[in-house]
């Protein structure tokens, strides 16, 4: 290496030096334009996080807000299509401290986390218990905790049965119905598959077991003693029964693999006779003109004979962030947002279930959105996964579990005992005492 | 051969180059009519909210304070190692290769509650901070073993000539590190330019991500609707100051590379 | 210079470094012995070892900890034998070698998500130009990131892709040190090429093979970017890594203290793994260079 100053050392490498040039260039003009930018708008600017499918849809009912000059512009962000992934962006940012948005479109299913984790702020003082009686009872539920509302909802979206019309005459009563007209149409030829359904290991085969335990008289959740309840006889009878679907045949091996749109195709391509999933399935459907297109009915989730059925809660709601400068102004873009007038909106265009109930008396809207009688209905006795912060954890732990089964790996009390003891390890190693605490 | 390995090595960017000048419609079928290639995939990258180029500066401005910094806290830090003997430069010595190698993703969760409890968040001047501590190791290894290579008579020739520390340092010994510094110095840029686990949890503020975030972010979502095109625009804008870096700069990365390798 | 000013010189750097390396592993420590979640207002409260108690229950993580390890090893194993490959060739006089360097480094120069995307498109099924290949081929498109038996060995694919010029660099690097005149004499005794390599290159790169190994398990066993863009874990949690696992139960879970848990299991688990190849390897590269000083 030779003696030479650094300058003349760098100049030998006018690679590196004309880089840095470059470099100080892009730098330079992207401070020069930031302030070029920082032109501030006149109304208050109000910042929602949706998933995209969600942000699209009131893409138009926003437009005509921010036309309305109410002094409050509507920003939407449109987040990640996937409901974990928006998740996990609204957390990163919350936990830093400062969000870069006012309003969150809350899953029912993240709300006790984030309200344990002091994010939100009650909602009660704008509105109150006599508003959300205007509302279909499921649609109430998942809002409040403790002693406040933490959430007003957008949809009222549930779990529901779907039925081929040209197989058979009603559908089914229960699940004993279920698999005796599925093993009937099966064995005339009539149909491949019985039920479809989604039993990969994702939040989808929760929500399966959430109304299967409801169907066999379990629960999942004790909120009195804040405990998982998954070893019951009754559990491992709705384990049994989903174990039983693949075992004989009703359901193919293939469902511990399927996702909402894997068990949606099939049934679409006419492959089964039942299928469980959310209302937008039956526009997918309609929409697709395949060949069962026309000729499928909805139902609500049933139950075992004698025991009352009912499918998974599922619906969204607007949270308004701790920390936002102007609380007074995203209320009102709250209040606006969950209105009927939206709502109406998204159940012709999207076929999302309305929250208010004199949407649902509506004639008109009855025509236009087919499955409101049957929505309604299924709000009457909607199931909600556990209400504890905790509920992430111990959804992931029971999906695996049940998975596992399904692809034959223990038998349903095995599965059952096993997801039980890990639950409470979980539960004990999160409150860090051998009760925990119910959240709020 | 060279052809072969040339095409392994380029051919998915080759292949992100296409997509990004195609339509969105060519990508999913072969268009029956009309030209199907088109800028608008970089249109709407580069006017997007915030635009492209701002990543680039955001990763730009971490990259060149973090070098800096890095240089800064290192050259003395390696001389110290070079003159250190006995236990403590073993040790040192130890420590450092560990951090070298250490899976930086498992700092994050640490890092992530000093960020809050310090008010270090969205803050691309302070994300040169952990950027810095992490790129040391490896810029103290491989200037340590460029003052190795360094003739000792030069310093105590100016020792002997009534020079101090600082003047030694600045009038002699720097002068004839430049090539390693130099080759350093890009490997620390490339290191905080790439690092994505710590900017994930330090920067929430979209107008304040680096690059390697904001594209994460364009893929963090379901496989069916992503624009294909639009990200392929983006990753090939992403990789052009990277392509110019290496190309222009290839001999110091090896070199540099290749030092820490026999020393380190 | 006297002993404690350049113990001083070293100060400001060695404390920056105790901050961000040394802190974490303490904090995690201490955390992994508290909940910090959710269920306690995210302040950590004493839980009794009931994390690690978990942990060793945990079928999430085991399976995490065989599929990181798999990867780990699968990935390394290949990017060794490409890199090798690579570096020959790499230092054989062609003509246009420094543009030929400088083109095959590119991968391991960008960032791992610009090119994660750009593996996603690739490997999309239907539209990647892989599937459309394999159709014109006369084949049926294959869910390359959907099928959780094999996605595992495409994200490999992608990390080699990525890291192997990295490898190569070293092995070059090594490659250098070689005397020419050796290998001249070797020849000249009548050596094959294959003898030459056997007999002469890969012991004397023993060192550098075994730095590449070291450094690239390290890093892969902490694999995170490249699975989270890629395929964020699935199919089914097929590609979930260790550190992904630890990321999840922190930013998803708010579980800090089982975080924490789970991310020192890693570096335990890394200990472990680096120390048991580290003794290998020394005992190997003895053997082999046994009569040369150490």
């Amino acid at each position: 290496m030779a003696a030479r100053p650094l300058l003349s050392s760098l100049r030998r490498q006018p690679a590196v030096l004309g880089l840095l040039a470059v470099l100080l260039l892009v730098l330079l003009s992207a401070t020069g334009l930031r302030a070029v930018q920082a032109v501030a708008a006149e109304p208050v600017p109000i910042r929602v996080l949706m998933p995209a499918p969600l942000a699209d849809a009131v893409a138009g009912p926003v437009a005509r807000f921010n036309a309305s000059n109410s002094g409050v512009a509507v920003e939407v962000i449109r987040g990640p299509l996937d409901t974990e992934t928006i998740s996990d962006l609204a957390i990163s940012s919350l936990l830093l401290g400062e969000a870069p948005f006012d309003l969150l479109l809350v899953d029912v299913s993240w709300l006790p986390k984030y309200v344990a984790a002091g994010w939100f702020v009650p909602l009660e003082r704008w509105f109150g218990p006599e508003l959300l009686a205007a509302m279909e009872p499921g649609a109430r539920l998942g809002n409040g905790l403790g002693e406040h509302l933490w959430r007003m909802p957008l949809t009222g979206d549930t779990g529901l049965l779907y039925w081929r019309t040209d197989l058979m005459p009603r559908p089914p009563r229960d699940t004993e119905e279920l698999v005796a007209i599925s093993r009937d149409l099966q064995r005339r030829g009539r149909v491949r598959w019985g039920y479809l359904w989604q039993g990969r290991q994702y939040e989808g085969l929760s929500c399966v077991m959430v109304e299967m335990l409801q169907a066999f008289g379990a629960r999942w959740w004790n909120g009195s003693t804040a405990r998982t309840e998954l070893d019951s006889p009754e559990a491992v009878a709705a384990a049994s029964w989903l174990d039983a679907l693949l075992r004989d045949g009703v359901s193919p091996r293939a469902v511990a693999n399927y996702a909402e749109n894997d068990a949606l195709q099939s049934f679409a391509a006419g492959e089964a006779a039942f299928l469980r999933n959310w209302p937008y399935a039956w526009r997918e459907i309609e929409k697709g003109g395949g060949p069962v297109a026309g000729k499928v009915g909805v139902t609500p989730m049933v139950g075992a004979p004698g025991e009352q059925g009912g499918g998974t809660l599922g619906t969204w709601g607007l949270s308004l962030i701790k920390g936002s400068p102007h609380p007074e102004e995203a209320v009102a873009v709250i209040r606006w947002l969950t209105g009927p007038v939206v709502q109406r909106q998204l159940a012709i265009e999207q076929g999302y279930a309305p929250t208010w109930s004199q949407l649902y008396d509506d004639p008109d809207l009855q025509r236009r959105a087919p499955l409101l009688a049957v929505q309604r209905q299924a709000l009457q006795h909607p199931q909600l996964r556990p209400p504890t912060p905790a509920y992430a954890q111990l959804s992931d732990l029971l999906a695996r579990q049940v998975n596992g089964m399904l692809t034959g790996q223990a038998g349903p009390d095995q599965t059952m005992a096993t997801a039980q003891r890990q639950s409470q390890q979980v539960l004990r190693s999160l409150a860090g005492s051998p009760t925990p605490a119910a959240p709020g | 051969m060279r052809l072969l390995v040339l095409l392994w090595s380029l051919g998915p960017l080759l292949w992100q180059l296409r997509t990004s000048l195609l339509r969105p419609e060519a990508l999913v079928a072969p268009l029956l009519d009309g030209n199907p290639w088109t800028l608008a995939n970089y249109q709407l990258v580069l006017s997007g909210d915030p635009p492209f180029w701002r990543y680039l500066a955001n990763s730009t401005l971490v990259g060149l304070v973090t070098t800096v910094l890095t240089l800064l806290l290192a050259v003395p830090c390696a001389y110290g190692l070079h003159k250190e003997r006995g236990p403590v430069r073993w040790g040192v010595g130890l420590a450092l290769v560990a951090a070298a190698m250490f899976p930086t993703v498992l700092l994050f969760l640490a890092l992530l509650e000093i960020a809050r409890s310090f008010g270090l968040a969205n803050n691309l001047l302070s994300l040169s901070l952990p950027y810095t501590a992490l790129s040391l190791p490896l810029a103290v290894l491989l200037l340590r073993a460029a003052f190795a290579d360094l003739p000792p008579e030069l310093e105590d020739a100016a020792r002997l000539e009534g020079l101090n520390l600082g003047q030694r340092l600045k009038h002699v010994l720097l002068p004839l590190l430049g090539p390693a510094l130099a080759s350093t110095a890009i490997l620390v840029f490339l290191a905080s330019w790439n690092e994505y686990a710590i900017a994930l949890t330090w920067i929430s503020r979209n107008d304040l991500l680096t690059l390697p975030i904001a594209i994460a972010r364009i893929g963090g979502g379901s496989v069916f609707t992503i624009p294909y095109g639009a990200f392929a625009a983006a990753t090939v804008l992403g990789s052009l100051p990277l392509l110019l870096l290496v190309l222009l700069a290839q001999r110091s990365i090896v070199s540099g590379l290749t030092r820490g390798a026999v020393k380190g | 210079m006297n002993k404690r000013g350049t113990t001083l010189l070293m100060l400001p750097a060695l404390l920056l470094l105790a901050a961000v390396f040394l802190y974490p592993l303490l904090r995690y420590a201490w955390l992994s012995l508290h909940a910090s979640s959710v269920l306690t207002g995210l302040v950590p409260v004493p839980n009794g070892g009931a994390n690690w108690g978990r942990l060793l229950d945990d079928a999430r993580f085991w399976t995490d900890a065989v599929q990181t390890l798999r990867f780990a090893l699968v990935s390394v194993a290949l990017e060794l034998v490409g890199g090798l490959a690579l570096a020959l060739l790499l230092h054989r006089p062609l003509r246009g070698r420094g543009p030929l360097r400088a083109l095959t480094l590119l991968p391991w120069a960008l960032p791992t998500t610009v090119m994660a995307l750009g593996w996603r498109w690739i490997l999309n099924d239907p539209h990647g130009p892989l599937n459309a290949a394999i159709r014109s081929l006369g084949g049926s498109s294959y869910g390359f990131l959907s099928t959780p038996a094999t996605t595992w060995f495409f994200v490999v694919l992608a990390d080699v892709w990525k890291t192997m010029p990295f490898v190569a660099l070293l092995l070059l690097a090594g490659l250098q040190t070689i005397p020419l005149d050796l290998e001249e004499a070797l020849r000249l005794e009548g050596a094959s090429r294959l003898q030459i390599l056997r007999r002469l290159t890969l012991p004397l790169l023993v060192p550098y093979l075994s730095l590449a190994l070291l450094f690239r398990l390290a890093q892969a066993l902490g694999v995170f970017d490249l699975i989270q863009v890629l395929t964020g874990g699935g199919p089914a949690g097929s590609t979930e890594s260790l550190a992904l696992y630890a990321y999840l139960n922190a930013m998803r879970f708010l579980d800090f203290g089982y975080a924490s848990t789970v991310m020192l299991a890693t570096f335990l688990l890394l200990l472990v793994l680096l120390g048991g190849g580290w003794l290998l390897l020394r005992r190997a590269g003895l053997e082999r260079t046994s009569g040369r000083p150490a």
